[in-house]
């Protein structure tokens, strides 16, 4: 029904390449996002479908239809924006019926149609008030009730719920997903928050400089970052650059710029995809599968382990973040308190810590960044 | 009276100081100009200024057909002229909201350099332009488009034209000010829910600019209700408009300044009741664009 | 999406918008070199009106007096202006809203209106209308419009400002003449260049106000077109519309150093 496809889509404006060369296909009824920095292009690429850009090159498709020429006055793809743009000179109901009036609906349809969408959405009773009356969440609800009543095959989200603050913003997600189990149509989200994105999706994109990075589930992207990018992008990771020095199986050993005792570490990563021996690499490991403790853990041989001091500690309710120095890297450290992990007396600063970690943990990215040094690279 | 509020009240006295200078000039030569206008009008006339006998006089006259016919087709003249102003002005206007900052500033110098030019330069050349001996005259006779020259000056006509070029500017630049303010997501959205560009402007954009076209319509209106020097300059003098005929009374001889007086007296109240219907017209389409800022309600 | 229709449309008038307000402009300058009495028919190029015109007493005198006007009532008028401004920065002292409709009433009515009203009141008091009845006139159509833009530049005003000074020992004169002043600047020059502009350009009020001997150039140009004596109103009109730019080039670049600043 609702699939979407885009093909060797461009977009350039002057001299600035917006999107370079995307090519994509989203499932019928997926609710699938398109995640990035800031001018990576998502936004753009999410205009280009609902008809406000026109594609430099390429073409786009809804279920097997070109609609690259189309006006978007005249696609089934609607569109909820950042601001919610409501109509200030109508009221909420005459904000809902809109798309219909315009398709010259008769009178009595549309107030069953508006009423019973106001109820789905439960603003019922603000019918007759006014945009400026209503508050941020309910204006949200408001343009999704506009958006749907026109039964698009694709819903498009421009950063939807970046106006609302935290908690509001916890609830509305959730609102959203609901809003997308009943009505079953593709969504399309954007946006540049990776939590929103990650706990949202059915599928993701990461986008940067106008490309795709990485396309998959949330999880297979945060476990399996395929580029430093992604591995950046998406939640917090310890970068370590090194070099593969052993390969044994779905394993490999690699020697890192870290030093313990005079000596280049060696690390143990698991490693699925194919490396040649003397491959420069990097690995990814998230703060989270660090454990940490003053004694040194008796564990087996399928951890590494390694000593440091710690630097900085933050204390966040759910977890500490412990920054440890180790040689010239600092590592980020999530220790969750949770009184099943040993050791859970309070360290503290400068204190001489173990690090360690099970060797599948980390994973492996083919590709090297010496200016991300430090092992810490996680933006502000 | 605690601290503070003495505080207060200095401050109070303080600025009401420094407001009397301008209070005290503009009741004097402002307001004060009315009531010696009001009291006039009670006088009788005289050749050249008015004989200190109280009479009813400028008031008979100034209900009859003769003037009454001037207010009306004054009062039309204005009309013409905010709604042509209104046809030529939206689409400019708007022209100059969607630009580019850069093109923007060049688009609202070249509007207003002509509105620095001298005004009466400004009808003296369309004078010269439209008369039978001037240049579009000879222009169209030299294509061979018309025999004699049309008669396209000392009538309705011109008065209308020139009117026109001469308040342009003052529809235009509320207008623009006004359309620049606008959210454009708004037009966006619209046409994400199937509206075409053409009704997505009558169901939008000139909704929402009402306030701009009512600002450019008083700035426009009102003054144009008191024209005197374009009409007299370009216009027949078959019918007069009503600044013509107030300026008459008061200058040329016979003068008649308390008939004078009660016609500019009857303006006034017009132009009153016209600023109250405006004002009132505005606070109602303010209420609908404030926009409120929560989140939670 | 750009309306690619409304841009054909928008586009088009505004380019005809133009060529309206430009035409008899243009049109103007071109023939105040025309070497001919009667104006549609071109004679030659000739710089003899503007010789005439520099020879004309009367015209030099009218232009004497516009600017000493224009000068005088801009001075006048913008001082009333700043003192009126930082009075409504108060915004309740007594009478408040009095004051504003006062300042703001001004603004829309038609010249006409003012202009009788002026004279009659000059009759009343038996003052002999000139020069003083002209300036008295300037001021006080220019006084609201000095008031508004003053007023509103100074809204935006940052009184954090006021505060630190003080906070480092400043007291309030000093505050005035080092802090508050020198930001109100470019919101004075403004309003100064607006007066000006409204001073040298006005003729309704200026009519009703300047009695026989009194000319401004605005009264001197209106009488001679209905005289008939026209010849060299082309090269006048031409050299103001060349002063009015010149105005405008200037006061562009002064903003711009302001705004620098």
């Amino acid at each position: 029904m609702g699939e979407i496809r885009l093909e060797n889509v461009s977009k350039s404006f002057g001299d600035f390449q917006a999107v370079n060369n995307v090519s994509l296909t989203i499932k019928d009824g997926e609710l699938f996002s398109f995640l990035g920095p800031s001018g990576c292009g998502k936004t753009t690429i999410l205009r280009m479908i609902a008809g406000f850009e026109v594609p430099s090159s390429g073409r786009i498709f809804i279920e097997n239809q070109d609609i690259t020429d189309i006006p978007p006055y005249k696609r089934q793809v609607n569109t909820i924006f950042q601001n919610y743009s409501l109509f200030p000179h109508m009221t909420i109901f005459e904000n809902v019926a809109f798309g219909l009036r315009i398709k010259k609906i008769a009178e009595k349809e549309i107030q069953n149609q508006v009423f019973e969408m106001l109820r789905l959405v439960q603003m019922f009773d603000h019918k007759d008030k006014y945009p400026n009356q209503i508050s941020g969440g309910q204006k949200q609800r408001i343009a999704i009730a506009r958006a749907l009543i026109n039964k698009p095959k694709v819903l498009l989200l421009d950063e939807p719920v970046a106006a609302l603050d935290l908690k509001l913003r916890q609830r509305m997600i959730i609102e959203l997903m609901n809003i997308h189990d009943l009505v079953g149509i593709t969504f399309i989200y954007v946006t540049h928050d990776q939590g929103e994105a990650m706990s949202v999706s059915d599928r993701m994109a990461i986008i940067n400089k106008g490309q795709i990075v990485q396309t998959g589930l949330p999880d297979d992207i945060y476990e399996r970052p395929n580029s430093i990018f992604s591995a950046y992008f998406i939640g917090d990771t310890n970068l370590i650059p090194g070099e593969v020095i052993g390969i044994e199986d779905d394993f490999i050993e690699v020697q890192t710029e870290l030093e313990q005792d005079g000596e280049r570490l060696v690390l143990d990563s698991s490693c699925h995809a194919k490396v040649d021996k003397g491959a420069k690499i990097t690995l990814s490991l998230r703060p989270e599968k660090i454990a940490i403790s003053r004694q040194k853990p008796d564990v087996k041989s399928d951890f590494n382990i390694i000593k440091g001091k710690i630097e900085d500690i933050l204390y966040l309710g759910t977890h500490t973040q412990y920054i440890v120095r180790v040689g010239e890297y600092r590592f980020r450290v999530f220790n969750q308190h949770k009184r099943v992990y040993f050791d859970d007396m309070a360290l503290d600063w400068e204190e001489s810590v173990y690090l360690f970690w099970h060797d599948i943990d980390s994973y492996v990215i083919q590709e090297q960044d010496m200016s991300l040094n430090g092992g810490l690279n996680n933006s502000e | 009276m605690n601290n503070e509020q003495k505080h207060e009240k200095k401050k109070n006295i303080y600025s009401w100081i420094l407001s009397l200078p301008a209070m005290s000039w503009l009741i004097f030569f402002f307001l004060i100009p009315y009531i010696i206008i009001f009291i006039y009008s009670f006088y009788q006339a005289d050749i050249y200024d008015i004989k200190a006998i109280l009479t009813l006089d400028a008031y008979k006259n100034v209900f009859s057909p003769e003037y009454f016919r001037s207010f009306f087709i004054s009062f039309r003249l204005a009309l013409i002229t905010t709604f042509l102003c209104f046809l030529l002005g939206y689409p400019a206007a708007y022209l100059i909201a969607r630009s580019s900052e850069k093109i923007k500033n060049t688009l609202l110098v070249l509007i207003i350099i002509p509105f620095w030019t001298n005004f009466i330069i400004r009808i003296f050349s369309w004078r010269i332009f439209l008369s039978p001996e001037g240049i579009l005259n000879n222009a169209l006779i030299y294509f061979n488009l018309i025999d004699t020259p049309l008669m396209l000056i000392r009538n309705d006509f011109a008065v209308i034209l020139v009117m026109v070029y001469v308040y342009l500017p003052y529809m235009i630049l509320p207008l623009y000010s006004n359309i620049e303010k606008m959210d454009f997501t708004l037009l966006d959205a619209a046409m994400d829910l199937g509206a075409s560009p053409k009704k997505t402007f009558f169901k939008i954009t000139l909704p929402l600019s009402k306030d701009g076209i009512l600002a450019g319509s008083i700035l426009v209106f009102i003054p144009a209700l008191g024209a005197y020097i374009i009409p007299q300059l370009v216009g027949s003098q078959d019918s007069l408009y009503i600044g013509q005929i107030i300026t008459y009374k008061i200058k040329n001889i016979p003068r008649n300044w308390p008939l004078a007086s009660a016609l500019s007296l009857m303006l006034l109240i017009l132009i009153s009741a016209l600023m109250v219907l405006f004002y009132t017209l505005h606070i109602k389409f303010k209420e609908r664009m404030i926009v409120k800022d929560e989140d939670e309600k | 999406m750009k309306n690619k229709n409304a841009n054909i449309f928008t586009v088009t008038t505004f380019t005809f918008v133009i060529i309206f307000l430009y035409i008899p402009i243009l049109l103007l300058i071109v023939y105040s070199f025309n070497d001919s009495k009667i104006i549609s028919s071109w004679r030659g190029f000739t710089f003899k009106y503007y010789y005439l015109l520099l020879k004309n007493r009367e015209i030099i005198n009218a232009f004497k007096n516009t600017m000493i006007i224009g000068v005088l009532s801009t001075i006048a008028s913008t001082v009333l202006g700043v003192l009126s401004a930082l009075a409504l920065e108060n915004k309740r002292f007594f009478g408040t809203k009095f004051f504003k409709g006062l300042v703001f009433v001004p603004l829309i009515m038609p010249d006409i209106l003012m202009g009788v009203s002026l004279a009659l009141l000059f009759s009343f008091l038996k003052i002999r209308m000139g020069m003083f009845t002209v300036l008295i006139a300037h001021i006080t159509f220019c006084v609201s419009y000095t008031i508004i833009v003053i007023q509103s530049r100074l809204e935006g005003f940052d009184y954090h400002l006021e505060e630190a000074a003080m906070d480092l020992g400043a007291n309030k004169t000093q505050i005035f003449f080092k802090i508050k002043l020198p930001l109100m600047m470019p919101g004075i020059i403004a309003a100064a260049l607006l007066a000006f502009t409204l001073s040298i350009d006005d003729f309704v009020i200026t009519f009703f106000t300047s009695g026989r001997g009194f000319n401004t150039l605005p009264v001197y140009v209106e009488g001679a077109i209905r005289r008939g004596t026209i010849t060299t109103i082309n090269a006048l009109s031409t050299l103001m519309i060349g002063l009015t730019l010149m105005f405008a080039t200037i006061t562009k670049r002064i903003r711009k150093y302001l705004i620098a600043v």
